[in-house]
């Protein structure tokens, strides 16, 4: 039992920790924040309890110190100083360690808490070096061996004790416990009955206690009230037996009783109904992929259901598809975890950064309760800390740099999340120098990633620092610039279905932006059937459906444009899109859905109706095919491929801007991919050796 | 009728520590993270709150304050966890009006042999 509550205890002591440190950055910013100082004391002062509770003296021990100077902190006895923050961060780190070598990972080293304590009470000056802890709890009550003596007990409790929440009689039934206890009542002090307050206790005791216990025992029973009590404990009489060990039925004294209550540990369970419980993250996964499984076979019951017609399985179907998709929302939403902790990490990130470069970078953060499946957030990480180690080194400027461009000598981070339809949009902007445009280009010609010819717009250009082994800093330093990173970005946020935007602004900053799938498993989906072939669009873009007659197109004198209530729509026909030689039926439907680039309308022949979409990853010949974010089974068996309406609309305007300005083949164009689209579709969708 | 107590610190080892040992020993647990938490779940009657004194929005003595304050809980028995460093704290504890404390580090026994001690 004690390993799972020294379980629960690492894992808080890692959140604490990642407490302490955001607090002490904060600090750093915000000198005297009583508040903040507060949290700071709050995450030490857990430690070091919960530490000595679970049996870790020494993490105990070290934190106490710690406290003790953040308590003189928090008493306006000592400054906030730099010093101070670097030396609790450096304590935090050792802490860590110390946890990491408690959990059987790794080794702490003893010089280093010697160290970093002999910093603290150097800090904390020298009249009142931390003391050494006692690590003695009192013992309630309890007591052997010794002789059977006889005691004289007066007790007078204060007239507020009822109040106070103390009971007196269960103090004579304690005493009880000891030996026997002949007890009498002083009622002596009760006012007549006009003046009694019923809140008030105006009884006494005088009892004779016959007991090995000693007196300190005697005393213990009475701890919690004695400063406010008429207490009198005297011996009387000699001693009236031989040693308690002669004595066959000599009681057990409380405390030597109580364990016995507790001992039989049966199973955690029972008593762990709390508002939260930790689960495994594999556990939740192993869930989702159940609950994808259950979808899958939900849909075939559904068309197996619906062929059957009769009535009463039907009933059934429409009952288990609204389960499934209750049960679908609920286990997605136990993986959503908010972007918080992801975002807050930086902070140390930046802080320590800021100081091996010599650059003084404030990071702020936006939309950090913005959620996000777990799964995603898991492979986050790498990204952005490339992304921040970019802007740090390459970015952002020097102080002195900055104030001779006519900046702020503090350099601005700020990391922001927000929702937009199925996606999450992450952006890393800094105001540092910028990207410059013909810096790369010339980069990017000296390493043979471009041709003399090539002639790129903008950003073009700017998506070229995602090429692999591309770097333009001058020299290598130790934050980056070994020509990895841009590219392990972007390959990290394709394999998570995601896309990176560069925006720069030359002299002013830089801004990235990561847009990401909400999740990477079952989507709420729009089926539609073009020709014999069923496509999924995201539910969550698509606005409405309308319809699409032979007048429409030709008021449109061949534009592709519909006029849906007085707007004027764009739409691209997803038969002619992936070459698809089917008849157009008389009546066509346009789904409208809502993209980055603004409204625009997919045609199909017809619009099926919602589904549970799980999504199965296209495999490694597919990879180059970026309209089709993956593949889902439908309720016959056959395939569905799940359309990117972004990456869709994206595609045609470039391919539509690449027939006018030829010659851009070194880039990964739209021409290779939209050929990869075409290869796919000629394969057929229901060729099963794309899903994996 | 088991025995209801709150527990309320803002440490979720030490309640889960704590509700484990009194649930073994035959109590009924509620769990709290801090003194506005506690308020907030004391909707019924319970017999014996026992609360850590250092907790972010109200501490401990801030809580025993508003429950000694509150009519319905005056006789309630509260018992506080402190550790030996803040005997400044014990003593302001138990002029607002805390039946007892426990010293931390505590062991289940201990946990046990007090609650015992103030509520049978």
């Amino acid at each position: 039992m004690m390993d799972a509550f020294q379980a629960g205890f690492f894992d808080e002591a890692r959140e604490l920790l990642a407490e302490l440190e955001l607090a002490l950055l904060e600090m750093d910013d915000k000198r005297g924040d009583p508040e903040i100082i507060g949290r700071a004391f709050r995450a030490l002062h857990t430690i070091k309890g919960s530490g000595a509770m679970f049996g870790f003296e020494q993490i105990a021990g070290f934190t106490h110190h710690l406290e003790s100077a953040f308590d003189r902190v928090r008493n306006g006895q000592l400054d906030v100083s730099s010093s101070l923050t670097n030396l609790a961060l450096a304590a935090s780190d050792q802490i860590k360690a110390m946890l990491e070598e408690a959990a059987g990972r790794g080794t702490a080293d003893p010089a280093r808490s010697d160290e970093i304590l002999r910093s603290v009470s150097e800090l904390m000056g020298p009249s009142d070096a931390p003391a050494q802890r006692a690590s003695s709890a009192p013992a309630p009550a309890g007591g052997e061996g010794g002789p059977v003596r006889e005691w004289r007990i007066h007790f007078r409790p204060s007239p507020d004790v009822l109040v106070n929440g103390t009971n007196p009689l269960l103090l004579l039934r304690e005493l009880r416990e000891f030996g026997d206890l002949k007890v009498t009542v002083d009622t002596s002090a009760i006012p007549p009955l006009q003046d009694i307050a019923p809140e008030r206790c105006y009884l006494a005791w005088d009892m004779t206690l016959a007991t090995e216990a000693p007196r300190d025992a005697i005393r213990d029973v009475f701890i919690f009230v004695e400063d406010d009590s008429e207490l009198i404990i005297e011996a009387f009489g000699e001693a009236v037996g031989e040693a308690a060990g002669d004595r066959p039925e000599a009681k057990p004294s409380a405390a030597a009783r109580a364990p016995s209550r507790s001992a039989p540990a049966k199973s955690a369970g029972a008593g762990q109904a709390a508002a939260s419980i930790r689960v495994a993250a594999g556990k939740l996964d192993q869930l989702v992929n159940l609950v994808g499984e259950l979808v899958t076979v939900q849909a075939r019951l559904s068309e197996a259901a619906a062929r059957s017609n009769d009535g009463t399985i039907l009933d059934i179907a429409e009952a288990v598809e609204r389960l499934t998709s209750e049960l679908r929302e609920n286990s997605m939403s136990i993986r959503m975890l908010p972007l918080r902790a992801t975002f807050e990490r930086f902070r140390r990130l930046v802080h320590d950064l800021g100081v091996e470069l010599g650059k003084d970078v404030e990071l702020t953060v936006e939309g950090a309760e913005t959620e996000l499946d777990k799964t995603v957030i898991d492979q986050l990480n790498d990204p952005l800390v490339h992304l921040i180690r970019n802007s740090m080194d390459h970015g952002i400027e020097t102080p002195e740099a900055r104030r001779a461009a006519g900046k702020h000598p503090t350099a601005r981070i700020h990391l922001s999340a927000l929702h937009s339809g199925a996606n999450v949009l992450i952006r890393v902007s800094d105001d540092g120098r910028g990207l410059d445009a013909e810096k790369v280009r010339a980069r990017a010609l000296e390493q043979g990633l471009i041709d003399v010819s090539s002639r790129l717009s903008e950003p073009e250009v700017y998506s070229l620092i995602f090429e692999p082994g591309f770097s333009t800093a001058r020299e290598v330093t130790d934050v980056s610039g070994r020509g990895v990173g841009m590219d392990v970005v972007r390959r990290n946020v394709e394999a998570l279905h995601g896309s990176i935007e560069l925006a720069s602004r030359p002299g002013e900053g830089l801004t990235v932006t990561l847009r990401l799938p909400l999740t990477l498993a079952i989507i709420d989906g729009l089926l539609v059937r073009v020709g014999d072939a069923h496509f999924v669009l995201p539910l969550a873009n698509s606005l409405e459906c309308v319809e699409l007659t032979g007048e429409d197109i030709q008021a449109a004198h061949g534009n592709r444009i519909a006029n849906v209530r007085g707007e004027l729509i764009p739409y691209i026909r997803l038969s002619e899109y992936f070459q698809m030689n089917t008849a157009r039926p008389d009546r066509e439907q346009i789904m409208v859905v809502e993209t980055e680039h603004g409204l625009y309308g997919f045609v199909v022949d017809q619009v099926l109706g919602d589904h549970q979409t799980v999504i199965k990853n296209l495999g490694r010949l597919c990879r180059n095919v970026q309209v089709v974010s993956g593949a889902t089974i439908l309720g016959n068996g056959t395939v569905a491929l799940i359309l990117d309406p972004h990456r869709l609309v994206q595609n045609v305007l470039q391919t539509a801007s690449e027939t006018k300005r030829p010659g851009v083949s070194a880039l990964r164009g739209a021409g290779q991919r939209s050929t990869a689209d075409q290869h796919l579709h000629s394969k057929g969708t229901q060729d099963l050796c794309y899903v994996k | 009728m088991p025995k209801t107590i709150l527990t309320v610190d803002d440490s979720a080892s030490v309640r889960q520590m704590v509700r484990f040992t009194l649930t073994e020993a035959g109590y009924n647990v509620i769990e709290a993270s801090d003194g506005q938490d506690a308020l907030a779940k004391l909707t019924a009657p319970v017999n014996l709150v026992i609360t850590d004194l250092n907790m972010p929005c109200l501490d401990g003595i801030g809580l025993i304050r508003c429950l000694r304050a509150n009519p319905a809980c005056k006789g309630v028995p509260i018992i506080m966890l402190t550790t030996e460093s803040q005997e400044a704290k014990k003593q302001e504890g138990r002029a607002a009006g805390a039946t007892g404390w426990i010293v931390k580090p505590f062991t289940a026994q201990q946990l046990v042999a007090v609650v015992k001690k103030v509520i049978g």
